[in-house]
């Protein structure tokens, strides 16, 4: 099922959750909605359950308009971030429930549920725990036995909020492959949220960032981490090192350098920032003539993180960097603390700053 | 070991302060509440367990019994039931005149038992406010049962509500949201989950509610009228006896209240136990 | 900036927040109940109280024996609050650090004032303190009397108001966190002072809290004290039997005056009370 939400806004008290947000999920999709706390991704969720109503704003299912259904008949499966299971309750029975409080005509006969319960524990690989009680599972059990309760109701729409964020990283990582599987089995449309970039690239199909209660971005993860369009993006999927400049007449200079950039013609000596990722910062011992797209920096500290190293630097006006090496290359390079170096970005991104009077502008 | 003894050298007193302080709480407690309770039972016992036995069996000890009962078993579902709304709205729901509404259930805990009964006698009472209306229709309450249940209404009205309260707030609304994206209707939520989610801590106020209910005597004392064999409670009953000098008659009376009050003390202990509920009254 | 996302908005709607079911119906409920039980007969009180005008109210309780009455209730009320204070400190003290045979069943029993109807205990307490009677035996000699006279009842209110000292203390004892008496002690605090540095100052609004519980609780007290006061006029009389008698003459509007003053009082400290229970869960239960 698709799911439209049009010009959707929130307030709680003085609090802007939501301001006006668009966005289409199409049939069979699976999206993460991705952003820091207090983003509003949550609100969002929520009102696409129907757990709250939006102050103005449509949410639209496959064509039906469905702002004003209640909850329980949207047929949506939520996944709370506690996972809300029924504590009185054994596994089976929170697995039951969505079929046992089914007006009696459209309830299964108990054999028909039973059966359906069996079924779920097995796709969740929960097999000979339905008589155990939430207390008595790990977090990552309850986490199977909340999506298994929300898939035995065959719901058009999974949501799951924040679904991994109460686990440990190492069921984490399973977990989300889990889902992705899941996914690719069932086929059904979900949206989960998460704070959580990586989570967000690794599963799903489209991310959508936001940001104060509005969307910064929506595309594929190799679209939002390859073509951020702007910084907050930028900045919000990974580590990047930041280079203040400024633009004039479409071109950015940043110290020594001077780079051509188009996009950015209309600014008059404006304040600028580039950015880039620590793995695209290539590192050299000789600048071999070519000074103009190197700048010099001195490592000062070194650290392992096994198939890759990170190198710490620190630029001539003591402005400290990030390099990502891999370990082939530091091996070939065999830097030693201390050492003056040349870096070169092989990936620039430049972002005009946001205008703030009174802020610091650093040269290269 | 080392973590016990770690913990010793600097969170636990010296063995003559822990003596002297445990021998302290003991003495008192032993004056105070153990002493009492022996008393009851001496006293009731003091000429034999047949004196006892018949004085039980006397009709107007067992009158009073009768509508000690009737009067629990009428106030008692009605301050569930109101407890169990008040819990409800209050803690589901933010509204104007919430706190204000927090504050009023409180109320009867603040008022002395005799004013609770006074305020009855006020308004029901045949110089009350709705006294002619009542006599015109031949209606008793002040004086009669209904006055009784009323009274006994009012003085135990706080305690379902008071244990709910911040029980419900405290478990949230999830389970109830989970609830309801699976398709449970309102009702349906209300007995699967949020009932079973709070019985041990409505239990608990139903329990506390009927022992001070079996038990009230200052407001009940003011509208009875004190008629023999109509409506006389069963502590009053004991008042009764008592000022009549029939030692026996009075403590066996007393007895029963205060085996029904170790029983209270023993099923209160026995949900604390549980969890989920924590000593208060 | 641009992104995808347009601004727009669609046009504003009313709408029904989403709510959990039954609004209507337990508001309508609660507001029923508490306006019927509650609310009504307070205006009863207060229409009867001030029905011949303020000058008889006010003259009536300057009226001597009114003004022993609630010397009397307020005192004994006060001085019962006291000593539980003290002793509900120490009791849960115990409770909660100590260990020794049966404390579970002790500390179950620390609600008997509360489960015991208060006319049980007020016969039993007079058995004990009357001059033939189990303790007061040993008293009378040395020309002390317990029962029948005011000793007699702030014992009676020491018994009722004693489990709500130790049922507030005890909850903040529990959660107080060990590590900081460790790190009282590792900065050189000996017991002592960690006690009267560390400890006491966490305990201090719960004992408040327990000691105003207590108070409210006994002003109004009437079954477990009737019996052991002699109810002499001017003397041993406490203000709720003083209503009982002025009920018995008829005299509606003296009664409502006095139980006027015992209500503003009540409430004046149930709102000390909450207030107080804020500044407790934000003091003890903060961690």
């Amino acid at each position: 099922m698709s799911i439209e939400v049009k010009g959707v806004t929130k307030k709680f008290g003085d609090f802007n959750a939501l301001g006006g947000v668009n966005l289409d999920i199409h049939t069979g999709e699976l999206v993460a909605l991705l952003g820091p706390s207090g983003s509003g991704k949550t609100t969002l969720l929520r009102i696409i359950a129907g757990l709250e109503t939006p102050d103005s704003g449509s949410v639209i299912f496959h064509g039906n308009d469905a702002t004003d259904q209640p909850t329980q008949d949207r047929q949506v499966g939520f996944v709370f971030q506690h996972y809300a299971l029924f504590r009185h309750m054994t596994v089976a029975e929170n697995i039951a429930f969505g079929l046992r409080v089914r007006p009696r005509k459209l309830r299964p006969n108990n054999t028909e549920i039973k059966n359906r319960v069996t079924n779920l524990l097995q796709l969740v690989q929960l097999e000979g725990l339905a008589e155990r009680y939430p207390s008595e599972l790990s977090g990552g059990q309850r986490q199977r036995v909340a999506l298994a309760r929300a898939l035995a109701v065959e719901p058009k729409v999974l949501l799951l909020d924040e679904p991994f964020g109460a686990l440990d990283a190492r069921v984490r990582q399973e977990l989300r492959r889990r889902l992705r599987k899941l996914h690719d089995e069932l086929g059904v449309t979900t949206v989960f949220v998460t704070h959580d970039q990586e989570e967000a690239l690794e599963v799903s199909d489209r991310v959508v960032v936001l940001n104060k209660g509005h969307i910064e971005q929506i595309g594929t993860p190799d679209e939002v981490y390859l073509e951020p369009k702007n910084a907050f993006v930028l900045n919000f999927l990974g580590n990047v090192n930041r280079f203040r400049g400024r633009a004039d007449h479409g071109q950015v200079r940043i110290g020594d350098l001077t780079l051509d950039a188009p996009e950015h013609a209309a600014l008059v000596d404006a304040p600028v920032s580039g950015f880039v990722r620590p793995h695209d910062i290539d590192i050299t011992r000789h600048h071999n003539g070519d000074s103009a797209s190197l700048i010099p920096a001195t490592v000062t500290f070194i650290a392992s993180l096994g198939p890759f190293v990170r190198v710490e630097l620190e630029r001539e006006n003591g402005e400290p960097l990030d390099a990502l090496l891999t370990r082939e290359r530091y091996e070939e390079l065999s830097l030693q603390s201390g050492e003056p170096v040349f870096i070169r970005a092989r990936r620039l991104r430049v972002f005009a700053d946001d205008v703030k009077p009174g802020g610091e502008d650093y040269s290269i | 070991m080392a973590q016990n003894r770690r913990t010793s050298s600097s969170k636990s007193d010296p063995l003559w302060v822990r003596v002297l302080l445990t021998l302290m709480a003991l003495t008192f407690l032993g004056l105070f509440l153990a002493m009492p309770l022996c008393v009851v039972f001496i006293e009731a016992f003091q000429q034999g367990w047949r004196l006892w036995l018949s004085s039980l069996k006397d009709p107007d000890a067992l009158a009073a019994m009768r509508l000690s009962l009737f009067a629990v078993v009428v106030a008692v579902p009605m301050n569930t039931i109101f407890g169990l709304c008040a819990a409800w709205v209050l803690t589901r729901f933010r509204f104007k005149g919430r706190s204000a509404l927090l504050t009023l259930i409180d109320i009867p805990f603040a008022v002395s038992p005799v004013i609770a009964g006074m305020m009855l006698v006020l308004l029901f009472g045949s110089r009350g406010w709705f006294g002619s209306y009542l006599d015109a229709h031949n209606w008793k309450i002040v004086f009669a049962t209904p006055g009784i249940i009323l009274a006994t209404a009012f003085v135990t009205m706080p305690f379902v509500a008071r244990e709910l309260i911040p029980l419900m707030e405290s478990q949230g609304q999830e389970e109830e949201q989970a609830a309801r994206t699976l398709g449970a209707s309102g009702w349906q939520t209300f007995w699967r989950v949020t009932l079973p989610n709070i019985k041990w801590a409505l239990l608990y106020g139903i329990i506390l509610c009927s022992a001070r209910a079996v038990g009230e005597f200052g407001a009940v004392s003011v509208v009875s009228g004190h008629i023999t064999g109509q409506t006389m409670t069963l502590p009053l009953h004991i008042e009764a006896r008592y000022n009549e000098y029939s030692t026996v008659a009075a403590f066996s009376a007393a007895s029963v209240l205060a085996l029904l009050a170790l029983v209270t003390l023993a099923a209160k202990t026995f949900i604390e136990l549980r969890g989920q509920v924590r000593k208060r009254h | 900036m641009s992104f995808t996302a347009s601004h727009k908005l669609a046009p504003t709607r009313r709408r029904k927040p989403v709510r959990p079911p039954g609004f209507g119906l337990t508001l309508g409920v609660t507001l029923a109940y508490l306006s019927a039980g509650v609310i009504l007969p307070l205006t009863a009180v207060a229409a009867m109280a001030s029905r011949d005008g303020a000058g008889k109210f006010l003259a009536m309780l300057g009226d001597e024996r009114v003004l022993a009455a609630f010397k009397l209730s307020f005192g004994a009320a006060l001085g019962a609050a006291i000593v539980d204070t003290f002793f509900g400190l120490i009791v849960a003290w115990v409770l909660v650090r100590y260990s020794f045979p049966l404390k579970r069943v002790v500390d179950a029993f620390v609600d008997l004032p509360f489960a015991l109807p208060t006319a049980v205990a007020g016969i039993t307490l007079t058995t004990i303190c009357a001059p033939d009677g189990w303790v007061g035996r040993y008293f009378e000699p040395l020309g002390i009397k317990l029962a029948f006279a005011p000793v007699g009842i702030v014992i009676a209110l020491i018994f009722t108001g004693l489990p709500f000292v130790v049922r507030t203390v005890q909850p903040i004892l529990e959660d107080l966190d060990g590590e900081i008496e460790e790190a009282a002690s590792s900065l050189g605090a000996s017991r002592w002072e960690t006690f009267r540095r560390v400890i006491f100052p966490t305990l201090v609004p719960a004992l408040l809290t327990g000691f105003a519980l207590c108070f409210a609780r006994t002003v109004g007290e009437y079954g477990s004290v009737v019996f052991i006061s002699g109810n002499l006029p001017n003397e041993t009389e406490i203000v709720p039997l003083l209503i009982i008698s002025k009920l018995e003459q008829f005299d509606y509007p003296a009664a409502a005056a006095l139980a006027v003053v015992m209500l503003v009082v009540s409430f004046a400290l149930l709102l000390a009370i909450n207030a107080l229970q804020v500044w407790t869960a934000r003091r003890g239960g903060g961690r």
